[in-house]
């Protein structure tokens, strides 16, 4: 399984030279199974480029949507293989009881806002509720579960024979928890991301941040840690960057999460656009 | 799709009622009654750290509902029932063995119904002040 950053984020593109080192780009990480199905976690500004390097490609392309803010589907109209005659996409995003996903997504993806509409893609698009339980995706299984941030917001687990990846991009576990106490079943996202090889976690605020924003749906740095530390995760990646953030202070804040991280064992980073792992032998 | 966590919406009952001062109980969808509150253990005498996950005929043999006389009552009279059947919030008065006795409350149930349905309900409840 091979797992690479498009866009690592949060909130509100930030291009500049100040954002080279991290990105600018807002949530987009693409998951190439080992059978060549390709997931897309996120669709936004990230997107565009991944969507380039997959023209011509004929592999399934699932598109995981975590929620329907706009810096996760911002992207989606630019995504290249919506535009591709005989190219077929599935877009998985949250349930809901009243609309349904393609009905939603069309609010942005519309007049005024858009001047493509849906029903003009080319490709085969389907827009599909996430299923109550695991799926597969090629040799791929998905696992979706609800998690803590403002509306509703999924967390994935995608598994193979070469491991397993996490995201919860947009997370605020903390949120009315005690991270180190509460019991393992009763904390947001916990059982979905626990033992994962690779865990994408929200890490965009610094603790003095947080303390003004909380409930706004994102962790601050001690919470992200306290949630990785139990999810006990081969790798942690700190993700969707607050867009206040320039490169040095992020790099200040992975000095800073390093070192506070030493000795819980696993590695830790802050994601970067362009970065890219592989798990198992493919 | 929860796995072997609880649903989300439980969660964030749960972290809800244990930073308000009401006393309130948070039932799971199989009526298991999962977690109480510090006020709620004020009323009943000990703290959901000490007595833990009760079954519901556990919960019922230890504190009630009972009716005026002080007979079990019938569960489809309950407010839990009421919101789990009819799929709204509901509202009852009876009698529960409290730590100094038995009282007579008043409680509401909410149910805890996502995306993906049932998963459980709020009840909070508070002691009916005696007649003076």
């Amino acid at each position: 399984m091979r797992v690479r950053f498009w866009g690592t984020r949060g909130s509100i593109p930030t291009p500049g030279p100040e954002s080279t080192r991290y990105g600018g780009n807002t949530p987009c990480v693409q998951v190439t199974c080992a059978d060549g199905t390709e997931v897309v976690l996120d669709a936004g500004s990230g997107i565009r480029t991944l969507g380039a390097a997959l023209v011509g490609r004929r592999a399934p392309v699932h598109v995981l949507l975590t929620h329907l803010h706009l810096d996760h589907i911002q992207g989606l109209l630019f995504f290249a293989p919506f535009f591709e005659t005989g190219a077929e996409v599935t877009v998985w995003g949250p349930p809901s009881r009243t609309h349904t996903l393609r009905a939603r997504l069309a609010r942005y993806l519309s007049n005024p806002l858009s001047p493509v509409e849906i029903r003009d893609l080319p490709a085969r698009v389907r827009f599909e509720p996430v299923p109550a339980g695991p799926w597969r995706l090629g040799d791929c299984e998905v696992r979706a579960v609800l998690v803590a941030h403002r509306g509703p917001t999924l967390g994935y687990r995608i598994t193979t024979a070469d491991g397993s990846v996490c995201y919860l991009p947009d997370h605020e576990p903390g949120l009315g928890a005690d991270l180190a106490r509460a019991p393992a079943e009763w904390v947001s996202g916990l059982a979905l991301a626990r033992g994962c090889d690779a865990l994408i976690h929200d890490g965009q605020y610094l603790d003095a941040e947080y303390a003004d924003r909380v409930g706004w749906g994102h962790s601050g740095l001690t919470d992200a840690l306290a949630f990785a530390e139990r999810a006990e995760a081969g790798r942690t990646f700190l993700f969707h960057h607050d867009p206040g953030h320039d490169d040095e202070a992020l790099a200040a804040l992975e000095a800073d999460a390093r070192a506070r991280w030493d000795g819980r064992g696993g590695e830790l980073a802050l994601a970067r656009e362009g970065g890219e792992l592989v798990l198992g032998s493919r | 799709m929860a796995d072997d966590g609880q649903p989300l919406e439980l969660i964030l009952a749960r972290n809800l009622i244990s930073t308000i001062a009401v006393p309130a109980v948070l039932v799971d969808a199989d009526r298991r009654f999962v977690f109480f509150n510090d006020a709620a253990a004020g009323v009943i005498g000990a703290p959901f750290e000490e007595i833990g996950v009760l079954e519901p005929d556990e919960w019922n043999a230890k504190y009630g509902p009972l009716d005026p006389d002080g007979n079990p009552m019938p569960e489809e009279d309950l407010p839990l029932s009421i919101a789990v059947r009819e799929a709204r919030p509901a509202y009852g008065r009876f009698s529960v063995r409290a730590e100094h006795g038995v009282i007579e409350i008043e409680m509401g149930a909410v149910p805890l119904t996502g995306a993906e349905g049932y998963h459980g309900a709020i009840l909070v409840f508070w002691p009916v002040p005696e007649a003076g």
